[in-house]
């Protein structure tokens, strides 16, 4: 396994996403698909950097001569972290527009926010 | 209105095609062809860990993780200001979990915390590191927050001391960064002996770097678990 089969099901994870944060009208599913595409994003760095039978990046590990690449681990490590506070974030905005608005929809929350700019 | 219908799935589909063509000019580099790691074992080796993935992020990484810390209190720091109950308002009920729930945290919080703690202080000798440990301990946290009530268990740790420890171990890892320049070296170098690789006193700054961001990640997580279980219900 060379990587191509995790490549292809993160192009189609993040196809999902991009599709839930464009099509679909409720707040929280569009933020449940943004963190699709960053699954998508995690699963294709670590699957494009793929050595075949590789060991795990540690020094003394033994087992394998071949060492896994460290470099796209290291990138996604702190990336998840930081995702999980960013999509925290995101969902307060939300909880205050829900707040004001009482809905989830977006489409509504946009009619209303122009009938207040209109009036 | 109706060039938006057209605009966006046409930059959606631009999009989800760009990513295919960076995914697939990247495979290039995957299976047979994958790239050489030699520098990063010999960056590992000079650091003195064990640990490649906590060498890199902490070692020529360092300035892109500290940076990445603060997006990560920025985004803390929103949650906490937006997510804070006006002056006189409670917080709404808490909804009452199950007894197994109860008992399963009771058995699993000392457990999770131990294994948190290990895995932030073995982060450069073994998988793991600060990120990762502060998350598991969280996670406990949470646990512990959804069976007996974010409430009671804030009341238990002191929330102005938990803010303090936040702040000061951030303030902690910018001095660390900053400690060489008044001896006359660049930002981020390495003042502490690499030592033996494989003892738990190795690696450097790693094992200092590594407890702070743990501290950080564990109290700036605790703080969006607790602000958001204090508005469970609430919508």
């Amino acid at each position: 396994m060379f990587g191509w089969q995790g490549v292809a099901a993160a192009v189609v994870l993040f196809g999902i996403g991009t599709l839930g944060v464009v099509l679909r009208r409720d707040l929280v599913v569009k933020l449940l698909a943004l963190a699709v595409v960053n699954s998508s994003a995690i699963l294709c760095l670590v699957s494009l950097r793929v050595r075949p039978a590789a060991g795990p990046p540690l020094l003394g590990a033994g087992a394998t001569p071949v060492m896994a690449d460290p470099l796209p681990q290291a990138l996604v490590l702190s990336a998840i972290v930081i995702n999980f506070a960013v999509l925290a974030l995101a969902l307060v905005f939300v909880m205050r527009l829900v707040e004001q608005y009482h809905t989830t929809d977006s489409h509504r929350i946009d009619r209303r926010t122009r009938d207040e700019d209109a009036e | 209105m109706k060039t938006t219908r057209i605009v966006v799935p046409a930059a959606a589909c631009a999009l989800v095609g760009a990513f295919c063509a960076i995914a697939w000019h990247g495979l290039d580099g995957a299976g047979p062809n994958a790239a050489d790691v030699s520098p990063w074992i010999e960056s590992a080796e000079a650091l003195g860990a064990r640990n490649v993935v906590s060498s890199i992020i902490l070692g020529v990484r360092i300035l892109d993780t500290l940076v990445e810390i603060l997006v990560f209190t920025v985004a803390v720091l929103g949650v906490r200001y937006f997510l804070e109950l006006p002056h006189g308002r409670a917080a709404a009920e808490e909804i009452p979990e199950s007894r197994l729930v109860g008992v399963s945290a009771a058995i699993l919080l000392p457990l999770i915390v131990v294994i948190g703690t290990y895995v932030t202080i073995y982060g450069h000798l073994s998988p793991g590191g600060g990120f990762s440990g502060g998350a598991i301990t969280a996670t406990g946290l949470l646990l512990v927050a959804a069976a007996v009530g974010a409430e009671r268990v804030g009341a238990r740790f002191h929330e102005g001391a938990f803010e303090r420890v936040e702040w000061g171990a951030l303030a902690a890892l910018l001095v660390l960064a900053l400690l060489p320049v008044p001896f006359g070296k660049a930002p981020f170098t390495d003042l502490l002996p690499a030592g033996a690789a494989g003892r738990l006193l190795s690696g450097g700054t790693i094992l200092p770097y590594n407890l702070l961001i743990g501290t950080k990640v564990l109290l700036g997580t605790w703080v969006i678990i607790h602000h958001f279980l204090r508005h469970r219900g609430e919508i």
